[in-house]
C-alpha cells in the first residue's frame, strides 16, 4: 500500500512539474500587461496587434457558464483572430479578485458588470478606458437613453459599454400561496401587488406555515437590489436624491417600512443569508418568497433540475413586482455591459475593444444578449433588429410587463460601494434590535460622508 | 543549550564557522528575508504614508495618522477585540480538552490509542477550506444538522441563526477552530505523559497521593516544557482563521479580526478599499500584538 | 480504598463513553462531506437533514468535473490536453505542496544546524527574529507581498505562494532543536578528519535529524494543501488554482450547491487524509521529538 501511494505521489509529482512549467510563466494567463506581455508566449504578433486578451466575467445570466462562453469566443476568434481567456469571477469573493490584480498590476482586459462597479467604482478611481469614442450618433440613438446615463459619467466619459438591462423583481411560491389562501392577494396578470395585500400574504402564510416565510438578508455579498426596492416601495421611499449626489434612507417612508418588516411575524432579518443564500432557501420551498429575483433566474433551470420557473420540489415560481401602496412600484434596474481596463497596451485595448464592438454592437449581439437571459439595451446593432429575439420565448413576453416600471438607475450615485456597505450593516443591526430611526441616521450619515467624497 | 567554551576557539576558527555558517542560512536568508523581512519592513513604512492602489512607490509620509484613525475606527476596535477573543479563549481551551483527552487514552491499547489519535487529528488534514464548507452547511439556520438535532431533542424551540447572529457567530468560529487545532496537542501529550518518569509516581503513589495530586505535583511539571511548546503552536494556529471568516461570515455578525479587516481594508469593494497605509497600520499593530505575546510565552519559557 | 477504585472505575467508565462521543462528533463533518458528496440532488435539498443516502450518485461529481475546464500541463508551448479544471487544481496543488516541502526541508534544515551548531556573529539576532516571526499572519504583509510578487513576475504563479511558504522560518525553529542533539564530538571528529562542510552535512547531521525532516516534510505538505489565503491573493486564472481555492470559489459562486461543493470538498480532503493515514506512525514520531527537543 505504501509503496503503491509512493509511486502515485511520484506521478502526479512529475506531472506536477510540468504543469508548473507553465504556472511559472505568464504564459496564457489573464491579464498580462505591458512588458509582460512582451515576455508571454503567445505568438509575436507581427503589426503588433494583440492576439490574446482577458475578459473576467460576473456571473450575468449565461456569462457565468464556461460552455456558453465558449461559443462566444470562440466565433469571436474564428471571425477576428483573436483568443480570448476568460476567468468567472463570483459576486462573494469578485471584487476582492479584480482589486488585487490591479495592485498587482494584472488586471484584466476586459470586464463584465454593472456601472455601479465600472463606472462607480473602477472607473471613478481611474482604472478604465474610456469608451466614448465607440459610440457614434447612431449607437446613441440606439441604446437607451437612461442606459447610457449610468454607463457615462459626470464628465462624460464612458466607462461601460452596455449589453442588457433588465428589472430586478422578487418572486413567490405561488403552490404555497395556494395553499395558505394568500393568492388572493396576488394580481397574477399584472404581476403586482400592493403592501397591504403583501403584508395580508405574510400574514396568512405565517399562519399556514408558523415560520419564517420570507428573509430580509443582510450578510452582505450582493443582491442588495432586492432588500433595497422591498424597502423604497412599500411606502413610496427613495434611496438617493434625484440628482443622485446623496443618500436619502432616513426618508419617513422608509423608516415606516423598517419597522413594519421589523414587527412582521414570518419575516426575519437574516445576517447569515446573502443573496444566492436567500434564493437557495427559496429554490428549497423553505421561504415562500424570494426578494432578489430577476428574469434569468425565472428562465434558468434550478440546481435539481426539477425544470425553469420551479422549486426543487416543483412547485411554481411566479415573479412579481415589489408591493407598494398603489401597486405600480419603481424597480431597480440592472444593467451589463463591457468595460476595459486601462492595462496601458494600446494594442490590448484595441483588440478589446474589437471585442465589445463584436458582442454589443453587431450581428452577433444577438447572441451575446440571449446567452445573458436579458433584454438587449438598444433595439438595432448595425441594422440587426433586437426587438425580436425573444419574440419566441413566453415567459420573456411576460416578463416585458415590468419593464415599465423600471425606475430610476440610482447605482451610480458617488461613495456607493460605501453605500451598500452601509445598507447591509443598517439591517444586520435593526435586525438585532436596534433602533430603527437611529440606526438608519447612523448609517446614512456614513454613506452620506463617503458620498460627499 | 549548552554553551562551548569560547576560548577553545581559535580567531580562524570562528571566522571559518562564521563563513561555513552564513552559507548553511544563505538559502532560507534569501526566502525568510525577502519573502518575510522585506515585506515586514515595507509594511512598516507604507503604514506611515497615505498610499493607496494607485500609488507608485511610497506615497506621502503622514506620520502617525493611520494609527490614530485606526483607533477611531470602531470597526478595527472591534475587530482587534475579537481577534483577541479568539486567541483568549481557543489557545487555554485547546490545551485544557487536549490535556484531559490525553491522559484519558494514553494507557489505552496500541490500535486504540492510534485510532483516537488518528480520529482527533483528523479536522486538521481534512483542510480548512473543506471543514469550512461542511460546517456552514451544519450550521445552516434553516437546513443545518445542529438546528434539526438540537430541534429534534427539545433543546430549542427556534431555529437558532448561527452564523447570523453575533451573540453566536463568534463562538460558532471559534468552535471550528477548536477542532482543527486540538490534533497536535493531543499527539504531544500522550507522549509526553508516556515519558513521565513512572519511579517518581510510583514513590508517590506508596506515599498515598491521590491521583490529582499525582497529576500536580508530579506530572505537570515534567510535562511543563510541552505545555509550552502546545501554547506556542496553538497562538500561532488562532490566527490563521482567515479561511473561516471569509468563507463564512466575510467580517459579519460580529465576527471581524483584524486579519480579515486587513484584507478586507484593501481588496474589498468599499469606500476604504486600496487604502494601503491605513491596512499596513492595522498590519504593524497586529504584529506588535504578537510580537508581545510570543515575547510572553517565551519568558515563561525561560522561567522554567 | 475500594470506594476510589469503584469511584475511579466509573469515571473511567464516563471517561470512555465522552472519548466516543467525542470521537463521534470529530468524525461527523467528514462522513457529512462524503455522505454528502454522493447524496441526490433530492436528499441534499431536502429540509430536514438526511442522514444516510437514499440512493448513491455520482452525479455531484459529474457536475464538479463539467464546471470548469483547463489543460492538464502547461510547459510553455507544450499544453496538455484539456481535462476538468478540478484535475488541473489537483495537479497544482501537489507540485505546489511538494515544492514547497523540498525546499522547505532542504533549507530548514541547513539553517537549523547553522543556528544550532555554529558560533558565528548575528546568531542570536537571527534566531530572535526568526522565533519573532513564526506567528505572524500572513495578512500582516500581504500587500507589500502581492507588491513584491508582481514585481517579480511572479503573481498568479504557484512560485507566489509556494516562496512565503518557504520563508516562514517554523521549519528552521524546528531542525534547529533537533540539531542541538546532535553531540559535538562527532563534529569536531569530522573536522579533524578533514571532511568538508558539505560533507559533514550531508554524511553525518542529515541522517541524525532525519526524523525532524521527516516531520517538517508532513508538517509542510499538509499545511500547504490547506493553506487558502496566499493562494486566494496570488492565484487568478483558474487554470493556476489549487483544489482548495477552486472549491472555496466554487461555493462563492454557488453556495446554494451543497452536493456539489461536498464532492469538491471530499476531492480536497480524501487524497491527503491518504497520504495521513500512510504516514501516520512517521506523523506521530515526528511531531512528538520535535516538541521534545523544543
Amino acid at each position: 500500500m505504501k509503496r503503491i501511494l509512493a509511486l502515485a505521489l511520484a506521478a502526479v509529482m512529475t506531472l506536477g512539474l510540468t504543469a508548473c512549467g507553465g504556472g511559472s510563466k505568464p504564459a496564457s494567463s489573464a491579464g498580462n500587461s505591458g512588458s509582460s506581455a512582451a515576455a508571454s508566449t503567445s505568438q509575436p504578433a507581427a503589426s503588433g496587434d494583440a492576439t490574446e486578451i482577458s475578459l473576467w466575467t460576473y456571473p450575468i445570466g449565461g456569462w457565468g457558464d464556461e460552455k456558453q462562453v465558449n461559443e462566444l469566443t470562440a466565433a469571436f476568434q474564428a471571425a477576428t483572430g483573436i483568443k480570448v481567456n476568460v476567468e468567472y469571477l463570483a459576486y462573494a469573493d469578485g471584487d476582492d479578485k479584480v482589486n488585487s490584480a490591479i495592485t498587482a498590476g494584472k488586471a484584466p482586459d476586459l470586464v463584465m458588470e454593472g456601472p455601479e462597479r465600472l463606472v462607480a467604482n473602477w472607473g471613478a478611481k481611474g482604472y478604465m478606458v474610456d469608451l466614448s469614442d465607440m459610440l457614434d450618433a447612431t449607437d446613441k440613438q440606439e441604446i437607451q437613453e437612461s442606459v447610457l446615463n449610468a454607463c457615462t459619467n459626470a464628465e462624460g466619459a464612458v466607462y461601460e459599454y452596455p449589453l442588457v438591462m433588465t428589472a430586478h423583481c422578487m418572486a413567490i411560491n405561488l403552490n404555497a400561496f395556494k395553499e395558505a389562501g394568500a393568492d388572493q392577494y396576488l394580481d397574477l396578470e399584472n404581476h403586482t401587488w400592493t403592501t397591504e395585500n403583501f403584508i395580508k400574504a405574510v400574514e396568512a402564510l405565517y399562519a399556514k406555515y408558523g415560520d419564517t416565510v420570507a428573509a430580509v438578508y443582510c450578510a452582505g455579498q450582493g443582491g442588495d437590489q432586492g432588500t433595497r426596492a422591498l424597502i423604497n416601495n412599500m411606502y413610496g421611499g427613495t434611496f438617493t436624491t434625484a440628482d443622485h449626489t446623496a443618500y436619502t434612507w432616513d426618508d419617513a417612508a422608509n423608516i415606516k417600512a423598517l419597522e413594519q418588516l421589523k414587527g412582521m411575524d414570518g419575516i426575519a432579518f437574516d445576517a447569515s443569508l446573502a443573496g444566492g443564500d436567500e434564493i437557495a432557501k427559496f429554490y428549497q420551498g423553505i421561504l415562500k418568497m424570494g426578494f432578489c429575483w430577476n428574469i434569468a433566474q425565472q428562465l434558468n433551470p434550478n440546481a435539481a433540475d426539477t425544470g425553469a420557473g420551479k422549486t426543487i420540489s416543483g412547485d411554481d415560481i411566479v415573479f412579481m413586482s415589489f408591493p407598494s401602496e398603489t401597486g405600480e412600484s419603481k424597480l431597480c434596474g440592472g444593467i451589463w455591459g463591457f468595460g476595459i481596463f486601462d492595462n496601458g497596451d494600446s494594442a490590448k485595448i484595441d483588440a478589446a475593444k474589437q471585442f465589445i464592438k463584436y458582442m454589443c454592437d453587431s450581428a452577433n449581439t444577438a447572441d451575446a444578449v440571449k446567452t445573458a437571459n436579458y433584454f438587449a439595451v438598444r433595439d438595432t446593432a448595425e441594422g440587426a433588429d433586437l426587438t425580436g429575439i425573444w419574440a419566441d420565448n413566453e415567459i420573456m413576453a411576460e416578463y416585458t410587463k415590468l419593464m415599465p416600471y423600471l425606475g430610476d438607475y440610482y447605482q451610480v450615485t458617488s461613495g456607493w460601494a460605501q453605500a451598500r456597505t452601509s445598507w447591509w450593516n443598517m439591517l444586520q443591526d435593526i435586525g438585532e434590535g436596534a433602533d430603527v430611526t437611529e440606526t438608519v441616521t447612523t448609517f446614512m450619515n456614513e454613506a452620506n460622508a463617503a458620498a460627499a467624497g | 543549550m549548552a554553551k562551548q567554551p569560547k576560548s577553545t576557539m581559535s580567531r580562524a576558527l570562528v571566522r571559518r564557522e562564521t563563513i561555513s555558517g552564513y552559507l548553511f542560512l544563505l538559502p532560507i536568508l534569501i526566502f525568510f528575508v525577502g519573502f518575510v523581512i522585506i515585506p515586514m519592513v515595507i509594511c512598516i513604512v507604507n503604514s506611515l504614508t497615505d498610499a493607496n492602489m494607485n500609488t507608485q512607490g511610497l506615497g506621502n509620509f503622514v506620520g502617525l495618522t493611520n494609527f490614530i484613525d485606526l483607533w477611531k475606527d470602531k470597526t478595527f476596535r472591534e475587530a482587534l477585540w475579537n481577534t483577541f477573543v479568539i486567541v483568549i479563549v481557543s489557545v487555554p481551551a485547546v490545551c485544557a480538552f487536549s490535556l484531559w483527552v490525553s491522559s484519558a487514552i494514553y494507557k489505552l491499547n496500541g490500535k486504540l490509542l492510534s485510532a483516537f489519535r488518528c480520529i482527533f487529528y483528523l479536522p486538521v488534514v481534512t483542510g480548512s477550506v473543506a471543514v469550512t464548507v461542511v460546517w456552514k452547511w451544519m450550521y445552516d439556520n434553516y437546513t443545518g444538522v445542529f438546528n434539526y438535532v438540537l430541534k429534534s431533542a427539545g433543546l430549542i424551540e427556534k431555529n437558532i441563526n448561527w452564523l447570523g447572529d453575533p451573540k453566536y457567530a463568534l463562538g460558532c468560529i471559534i468552535l471550528i477552530l477548536f477542532t482543527t487545532s486540538v490534533g497536535q496537542p493531543i499527539v504531544l501529550y500522550v507522549s509526553a505523559l508516556g515519558n513521565v518518569d513512572q519511579s517518581l509516581v510510583e514513590a508517590a503513589q506508596v506515599d498515598g497521593a491521590t491521583n490529582f495530586q499525582v497529576f500536580w505535583k508530579i506530572k505537570w511539571p515534567q510535562m511543563m516544557p510541552t505545555t509550552l511548546y502546545i501554547l506556542v503552536i496553538t497562538t500561532i494556529n488562532s490566527f490563521q482563521c482567515f479561511a473561516l471568516i471569509q468563507l463564512l461570515t466575510q467580517g459579519g455578525s460580529g465576527t471581524n479580526t483584524v486579519m480579515y479587516y486587513i484584507y478586507y481594508t484593501a481588496f474589498k469593494l468599499t469606500e476604504k478599499a486600496g487604502h494601503f497605509g491605513y491596512a499596513n497600520a492595522m498590519g504593524v499593530i497586529l504584529a506588535i500584538f504578537i510580537g508581545l505575546l510570543s515575547a510572553l510565552q517565551f519568558k515563561l519559557a525561560k522561567e522554567k | 480504598m475500594n470506594l476510589t477504585s469503584n469511584r475511579s472505575r466509573a469515571y473511567k467508565v464516563l471517561s470512555m463513553i465522552i472519548l466516543f462521543v467525542l470521537a463521534f462528533l470529530f468524525l461527523f463533518p467528514l462522513y457529512w462531506i462524503v455522505t454528502g458528496a454522493f447524496k441526490t440532488s433530492q436528499d441534499i435539498y431536502s429540509t430536514t437533514p438526511v442522514f444516510w443516502p437514499s440512493q448513491w450518485t455520482m452525479a455531484n461529481f459529474a457536475k464538479l468535473f463539467d464546471r470548469r475546464s483547463a489543460p492538464l500541463f502547461q510547459l510553455g508551448a507544450l499544453v496538455g490536453p484539456t481535462v476538468p479544471g478540478a484535475i488541473r487544481w489537483l495537479v497544482n496543488t501537489v507540485f505546489m505542496a511538494v515544492a514547497a516541502m523540498v525546499l522547505t526541508c532542504l533549507t530548514a534544515s541547513m539553517a537549523g544546524y547553522a543556528l544550532a551548531k555554529k558560533r558565528f556573529v548575528g546568531r542570536t539576532l537571527l534566531f530572535s527574529l526568526i522565533v519573532c516571526a513564526m506567528a505572524l499572519p500572513k495578512q500582516v504583509i500581504l500587500i507589500p507581498l502581492l507588491k513584491e510578487m508582481s514585481a517579480l513576475h511572479l503573481y498568479d504563479t504557484l512560485w507566489a505562494v509556494i516562496f512565503p511558504t518557504v520563508g516562514w522560518p517554523f521549519g528552521v525553529f524546528l531542525m534547529k532543536q533537533f540539531s542541538e542533539g546532535i553531540p559535538g564530538e562527532i563534529l569536531e571528529a569530522a573536522r579533524v578528519d578533514g571532511a568538508s562542510e558539505a560533507r559533514t552535512f550531508f554524511s553525518i547531521v542529515l541522517p541524525m535529524v532525519k526524523p525532524g525532516v521527516g516531520a517538517l516534510a508532513i508538517f509542510t505538505f499538509i499545511n500547504s494543501w490547506n493553506d487558502y489565503f496566499m493562494q486566494l491573493v496570488m492565484l487568478a486564472s483558474s487554470s493556476n488554482y489549487t483544489i482548495s481555492l477552486g472549491i472555496a470559489t466554487m461555493q462563492a459562486e454557488t453556495s446554494i450547491d451543497m452536493g456539489l461543493l461536498m464532492a469538491g470538498a471530499a476531492l480536497a480532503a480524501i487524497p491527503i487524509i491518504l497520504v495521513f493515514l500512510v504516514f501516520q506512525k512517521y506523523f506521530t514520531q515526528g511531531i512528538t521529538m520535535g516538541a521534545v527537543k523544543g
